[in-house]
């Protein structure tokens, strides 16, 4: 074997790519089920069936083209509406066409960065299909990519996560009168008599400062799990700005351009539900105790991301759930008032941005929102390994002081 | 003039259930260019001469398109086949088609609504008989609709993603859903009500058009005034995701006053969100290249098509499919003239747009 060539050794991994990859799927095509229900118009069915065929009669071209329009006509259906009202039938449909895309483009062009990218758009904008399959070829995708490929051409490990942005204010002082608590392991039941039940907010320390990410997570590590990994990204210094916007680009894209080099624009990977994109990295973290005082199931609890730069701000706005923030990587500055000052708080009037306070909390225009003085209000640094309670509805502002990733438990 | 095409009707864009939009040529490939429209079992002749001589109206569905006959027939091609016999006029859409029958001996003029399924067999879902009130206009003689892309749900009481609508005194109304400045009200908010929109108060609007998520009207002095969403460029506005993609549309004949910014190259499209629009919440007055006053226009899912009194046709928004007819699949955010109709000494005069493709009619132009 030492005569071996390196085009026989790229051949030996492409094809064992292609086995791979069949191996995930049913072995005929009859096993590769498409059920829908009425919901979804028959001519699209027709088409599913249609692309099936071809993909198992290896007319990769060919079920490329018919993907491409499944995709296509099933993001109309996807951007119909509001998104919670999109039928997840059609998120189906929809995965169901990248699935088939991502295949056809992998086992085609070997473009495997393009292929993992099409199995991301499923991820992020489809619904689970065939037990998860959309994770499962991502993961044999990446084993499969190139190991320079996975990381992008900036090595960042000089970075501190400490950096601060140029051009930001100094680190707010919290005054100890409206200093938010502080416990160290409090037992369930004095967490739930003394700050759930009175819906109060309190810092749990202890708590999370043994969960595997508080060790392992580094600009570096997380490049190298998912730095291929598509993810939406918000681009634009508030969500309430005219100029914000939302971007899809890759782990290293969003790093390299977000974070490491100072942008003139604020990136923030912000409210996405990256854990259930990468497994992977759910494992570095633990759902919280407390959680279970709590009505619902461990399976409803949303669990977001927030990956930001120093100077990321979620402007002052309330959520319909209980919260858990835990801080992973970096600090963050947070503002809280209590729902019984939604008064002095001036929210939007919009159905859009009705939970969202039209008061800019470090740089009030006191002029315009005059009865904002009088809010009482509680602030705190959260610090990696921490958790900070939010109760249900509670106002809350948060800026990054650092490079920040912090970890929010959605639960009721 | 030996070889040019006849005058008639063409089409142009997606054909992917094999419904009749050029030759037959190319199987269900999409038409990127203009091609004479064939339509099979018109009657016993050439299917292009007959398609030429005998279709009147062309209604376009995602997937099948049907269309309105001189004799009164409608003539259904796509993944819905078949013909009905007595129809003035036809609502198409993928769950259902509406279909305007035509008075008859022992029946009176009535709606019906068929679902949409590979032959239309045995009865309608349901009919409603149309009843004369005496005054015209006939409700039997009125169009079912000025213009495709509306979405109109029979089963439920008008449930309608968008929807503007002309009526009397010439005001354009409109409700829906408007995240995305589709109703051109200003706000994001839904309508559940016909609002007028106050912008365009005072204009007499002779045509209203919607797509997917896009409005546009043509006042009467050939103004065109659009809003919406311009995702794929389809406001003829900057757009970012046309800025980024490799492929830019170098300006082609006939363009040349675009606004600059337009006409940027894609560098680094991240450098200045500000002059990308994505949305247009509010009507905006849309000039075309030439100057030239809008007569017509229709709206795809994503893309726009506009004839100027000159006989011209304008089109931009979404390409992949080759609803723009410019030879290629290529998104633009600016208006650019279908070569084919002026090469060819072609006069267009009317244009209905399927959801990703294209339908003209047009006549022998003046040389």
């Amino acid at each position: 074997m030492s005569g071996a060539s390196v085009s026989d050794n790229k051949m030996s991994a492409r094809y064992s790519l292609s086995e791979e990859l069949r191996a995930l799927l049913p072995q005929t095509k009859e096993g590769l089920k498409l059920d829908f229900s009425e919901k979804i118009e028959k001519s699209v069915v027709v088409l599913l069936h249609q692309a099936r065929e071809l993909f198992y009669e290896g007319k990769k071209n060919e079920c490329l083209k018919t993907s491409e329009i499944i995709i296509d006509y099933s993001w109309e259906k996807l951007n119909t509406g509001t998104w919670k009202d999109v039928d997840k039938e059609w998120r189906r449909v929809y995965s169901y066409g990248c699935l088939l895309k991502a295949l056809c483009v992998c086992l085609k062009t070997d473009d495997i960065p393009e292929a993992i990218r099409v199995c991301d758009m499923g991820l992020l904008m489809g619904a689970s299909i065939l037990g998860n399959i959309l994770v499962k070829v991502v993961n044999v995708l990446q084993k499969h990519l190139q190991h320079g490929k996975r990381h992008s051409e900036t090595r960042i490990e000089e970075l501190s996560i400490k950096k601060t942005r140029s051009d930001s204010p100094m680190t707010p002082a919290v005054k100890l009168e409206t200093a938010v608590p502080r416990l160290q392991c409090p037992s369930l039941e004095f967490f739930r008599k003394n700050y759930l039940i009175p819906q109060k907010p309190v810092i749990l320390e202890g708590i999370a400062n043994h969960w595997p990410c508080m060790k392992k997570w580094s600009l570096d590590y997380i490049q190298e799990i998912a730095g291929c990994r598509t993810v939406p990204v918000e681009v634009g210094s508030k969500y309430t700005d005219e100029e914000w916007s939302q971007s899809l680009m890759t782990v290293n894209e969003f790093i390299s351009k977000y974070i490491v080099n100072e942008q003139n624009d604020i990136g923030y990977l912000a409210q996405h539900q990256l854990f259930d994109q990468i497994p992977e990295l759910k494992e570095d973290i633990c759902i919280p105790d407390y959680c279970c005082l709590g009505n619902g199931e461990e399976e409803e609890i949303t669990i977001n991301a927030w990956f930001g730069p120093a100077g990321t701000i979620s402007p002052l706005h309330q959520d319909p759930q209980q919260n858990f923030l835990a801080q992973v990587l970096g600090r963050k500055y947070i503002q809280l008032y209590s729902p019984q000052e939604s008064e002095h708080l001036y929210p939007h009037e919009t159905q859009l941005l009705h939970n969202t306070s039209q008061v800019d909390v470090e740089n009030p225009n006191l002029s315009k929102f005059p009865k904002f003085t009088e809010a009482s209000y509680q602030s705190c640094i959260l610090n990696p390994g921490q958790i900070l309670f939010i109760p249900v509805k509670y106002w809350h502002y948060v800026r990054a002081l650092d490079i920040s990733f912090s970890v929010s438990f959605w639960w009721s | 003039m030996e070889g040019l095409p006849r005058p008639g009707w063409f089409g142009f864009g997606f054909r992917g259930f094999g419904q009749a939009l050029g030759s037959e040529r190319g199987l269900r490939g999409s038409l990127q260019g203009p091609e004479p429209l064939v339509v099979g079992g018109l009657g016993a002749g050439d299917p292009e001469k007959d398609a030429a001589a005998q279709v009147t109206q062309v209604r376009p569905s995602w997937s099948f398109t049907g269309f309105l006959t001189r004799d009164g027939r409608l003539v259904l091609s796509g993944s819905v086949n078949g013909q009905l016999p007595g129809c003035r006029d036809l609502l198409a859409s993928e769950q259902h088609l509406l279909v305007l029958r035509t008075e008859t001996e022992g029946s009176p003029a009535e709606m019906q609504a068929w679902a949409a399924a590979p032959e239309l067999r045995g009865t309608p879902l349901w009919t409603r008989q149309i009843l004369q009130r005496g005054d015209p206009p006939n409700p039997a003689l009125l169009p079912l609709a000025p213009e495709p892309g509306w979405y109109v749900r029979p089963m439920q009481p008008f449930s309608q993603p968008l929807c503007p609508d002309l009526k009397a005194r010439q005001l354009v109304y409109t409700w829906g859903t408007g995240r995305l400045g589709q109703l051109g009200h200003g706000a994001l908010e839904a309508e559940l009500v016909p609002r007028p929109v106050e912008a365009l108060l005072g204009l007499a609007m002779a045509q209203v058009a919607a797509g997917g998520w896009h409005s546009l009207c043509v006042s009467e002095a050939g103004d065109l005034y659009i809003w919406g969403w311009n995702e794929s460029g389809q406001l003829a506005l900057p757009s970012r995701t046309i800025a980024e993609r490799e492929k830019t549309v170098a300006g082609a004949s006939g363009l040349s006053s675009c606004s600059p910014e337009a006409k940027k190259p894609a560098t680094d499209g991240d450098g200045d969100l500000a002059q990308f629009i994505a949305i247009q919440p509010f009507p905006a007055l849309l000039d075309l290249p030439s100057g030239s006053e809008v007569i017509k226009a229709s709206c795809g899912s994503r893309h726009t098509a506009v004839v100027t009194r000159d006989g011209e046709l304008y089109t931009w928004g979404w390409g992949k499919y080759g609803q723009l007819g410019h030879k290629n699949t290529a998104s633009l955010d600016q208006p650019q003239r279908v070569d084919y109709f002026t090469d060819n000494l072609l006069h267009v005069e009317a244009v209905i747009c399927g959801p990703w493709n294209t339908y003209v009619y047009a006549v022998k132009g003046k040389d």
